[in-house]
């Protein structure tokens, strides 16, 4: 964790990349190659505390390999990532590992729950490598996306809807700097589609900052600011 | 501090008992495979301790391993009754499995000269169990009116059992009518010999006191005869007591050879119970891809997944090796009593020795497993379709 530490919020240690104090993220230069594929070319983006941004763009224009950076599932072949002020680009995997359950709340497309747990013990999964499991804590979370009433079930026993709550609820247990969603609705009818962007506009309102990927051009004008990808290159 | 840390413990375990409970096929297949394996370990392991003195029990059937004379000092070379005795007595009686004195004299017979040894039926019995025997033995130490006599002798003296014959003490002149009770064929210098009851001898030959030799047969491992000989031949100076090595280095060889092949079938075993399970974790960590993705992108770092699996497999192991001590113990007794006739001990160090052998086997079968699970990369399994 000693990267963490090495830069201050404030200002970063490169002159040229300075951070301003409301950035939750701030990237330069950021780039990932797949061999010769470019998946990702010199991306400079920055992100507000507060802001809701999504990312848009046609298949393979890199949206989930930014998003993978940004979420630190993944590191950047070139080019510096700051996170809520911390240089995270060069991190080792285990102190990824850290910042991912300090600062980051992941909301999937396949919800990704685990079946043999309830809703409730799901949300609790984030909680128990993050610090320590509080059932109280996560049924009250629960109760905030609508799902008071379903902690004991399974994840087999809930709509597509109610798992995407689950999964929104256990991002949120740590109180993250920011949330990611990649395709969140990918997977729900339109009713289930709708309830989510409700929650997430809601979230935002309350004062959360959240990244989304989407295709959908109706959820991604919801958000504030859209953060448009095309051939790994940001568009103009 | 310490109710954090039995609230993580508790949602670890809950995690661990759940997510077993999921893949209970498979993880009662790895229960199986490590119980097999603790079960030979067991069995053979208590059966390695016990052998030693199981086999040493099995192997006094082939003759005496222990030989009784006198020494240098001794003048005449004689051993006297006393000394003999005492000998005996110094013996463990547990270990004692037979004895028998021999006192040697010439005797004559219509025919010509012949050896005439005067032994305790009792004791040779046990000795040379497997002497072949036609007719019966003597089997009262105070027949004076029967012999036992070799096959070789018996023939050139035209004997069966039932005839008698008559026989003259060379230097005392004495005589006496003897009755064949049985005639022994031993393809040793007993074929061509007359074996009475040591009284019968002692009249016969004028030798109240003394015997020639003894030979004992003793249940003893590692160098026991060895030091059972040196302590003999320091308490008695006028005696020479001597393992007989042809039959004590065939104890030792067939017991070493019995102990390596038994620690060669144990081994291979635990070879093939730790593929068992390396080849059942494997299943476990692919069966679970998304979901070890999934826990490393909510934040646990390599040693929570290690920790996770080494618990996991540990739990699997320990209800194994528990399972398969109760079934090693009584497989043994079944080998024991198969095999040697006897109940096996039950040693308290077979368990431990079978619990870190186990567990040992199991976790070096959980290395690649656990490398492979590490080794998930998050971005990858948990890639949206």
């Amino acid at each position: 964790m000693d990267q963490m530490s090495d830069t201050t919020p404030a200002t970063a240690s490169a002159g040229h990349f300075a951070v301003q104090e409301d950035h939750v993220i701030k990237t330069e230069g950021l780039s990932k190659h797949f061999n010769t594929v470019k998946a990702l070319d010199q991306i400079d983006i920055s992100i507000s505390k507060g802001e809701f941004v999504s990312i848009m763009g046609p298949s393979g224009s890199g949206k989930t390999t930014l998003l993978n950076i940004l979420s630190c599932l993944d590191v950047p072949t070139a080019g510096r990532y700051l996170l809520d002020g911390t240089n995270v680009s060069d991190m080792s995997e285990a102190d990824r590992a850290v910042v991912r359950r300090e600062k980051i709340g992941l909301v999937f497309q396949q919800f990704h729950l685990i079946p043999y747990l309830s809703a409730l013990e799901n949300v609790m999964l984030a909680q128990h490598y993050h610090s320590i499991a509080d059932a109280g804590e996560a049924q009250a979370i629960l109760e905030s996306v609508g799902l008071g009433g379903r902690a004991s079930h399974l994840p087999s026993q809930l709509s597509g809807g109610e798992q995407q709550r689950v999964c929104v609820a256990r991002a949120l247990v740590n109180e993250p700097a920011i949330i990611f969603a990649d395709e969140p609705t990918g997977n729900l009818d339109e009713e289930n589609e709708a309830l989510i962007i409700d929650l997430f506009k809601r979230l935002n309102k309350d004062g959360r900052t959240i990244a989304l990927v989407t295709h959908n051009p109706e959820i991604g004008a919801m958000a504030d600011r859209t953060i448009r990808l095309r051939h790994g290159h940001l568009e103009s | 501090m310490a109710a954090n840390k039995k609230t993580k413990l508790g949602f670890g375990l809950l995690m661990l008992l759940k997510s077993l409970a999921v893949s209970k096929g498979r993880v009662l297949v790895a229960i199986a495979s490590i119980m097999v394996g603790a079960t030979v370990v067991t069995a053979l392991t208590s059966l390695y301790f016990d052998v030693s003195e199981k086999m040493s029990h099995e192997l006094r059937a082939y003759g005496a391993n222990f030989f009784l004379g006198p020494s240098d000092q001794a003048n005449p070379p004689h051993i006297a009754e006393a000394d003999y005795q005492a000998v005996l007595s110094s013996i463990d009686a547990d270990r004692l499995t037979g004895a028998s004195p021999f006192l040697y004299g010439i005797v004559k017979l219509k025919l010509g000269d012949a050896v005439l040894a005067g032994v305790n039926f009792k004791g040779l019995q046990k000795i040379y169990p497997n002497w072949q025997l036609e007719g019966s033995w003597i089997n009262v130490d105070f027949d004076d009116r029967n012999a036992m006599i070799g096959r070789t002798l018996a023939d050139t003296m035209e004997l069966d059992v039932g005839s008698s014959f008559d026989l003259i003490g060379r230097d005392s002149g004495k005589q006496i009518t003897l009755r064949v009770k049985g005639i022994i064929e031993t393809g040793e210098a007993q074929d061509n010999q007359i074996l009475v009851n040591l009284p019968v001898a002692r009249a016969l030959l004028d030798r109240p006191d003394t015997i020639d030799l003894a030979m004992l047969s003793i249940v003893t491992t590692g160098k026991g005869a060895e030091d059972l000989a040196t302590k003999i031949n320091q308490a008695h100076p006028q005696l020479e007591a001597k393992p007989i090595r042809k039959i004590a280095q065939s104890d030792g060889k067939i017991l070493d050879k019995i102990q390596g092949f038994m620690a060669l079938v144990a081994g291979i075993i635990l070879i093939i119970t730790s593929l068992c399970v390396n080849a059942i974790l494997s299943a476990m960590v692919v069966e679970r891809n998304r979901e070890i993705g999934l826990q490393k992108a909510l934040g646990a770092d390599d040693g929570a997944i290690i920790k996770q699996f080494v618990t996991e497999t540990l739990l699997i192991a320990l209800i194994g090796v528990m399972l398969g001590l109760v079934l090693g113990f009584g497989v043994a007794q079944i080998l024991g009593q198969t095999v040697f006739n006897a109940w096996v001990s039950v040693r308290f160090i077979v368990i431990p020795l079978t619990l870190g052998v186990s567990l040992i086997a199991a976790m070096i079968a959980a290395i690649i497993p656990i490398r492979r699970a590490v080794r998930i990369l998050p971005a990858l399994v948990l890639k949206g379709e």
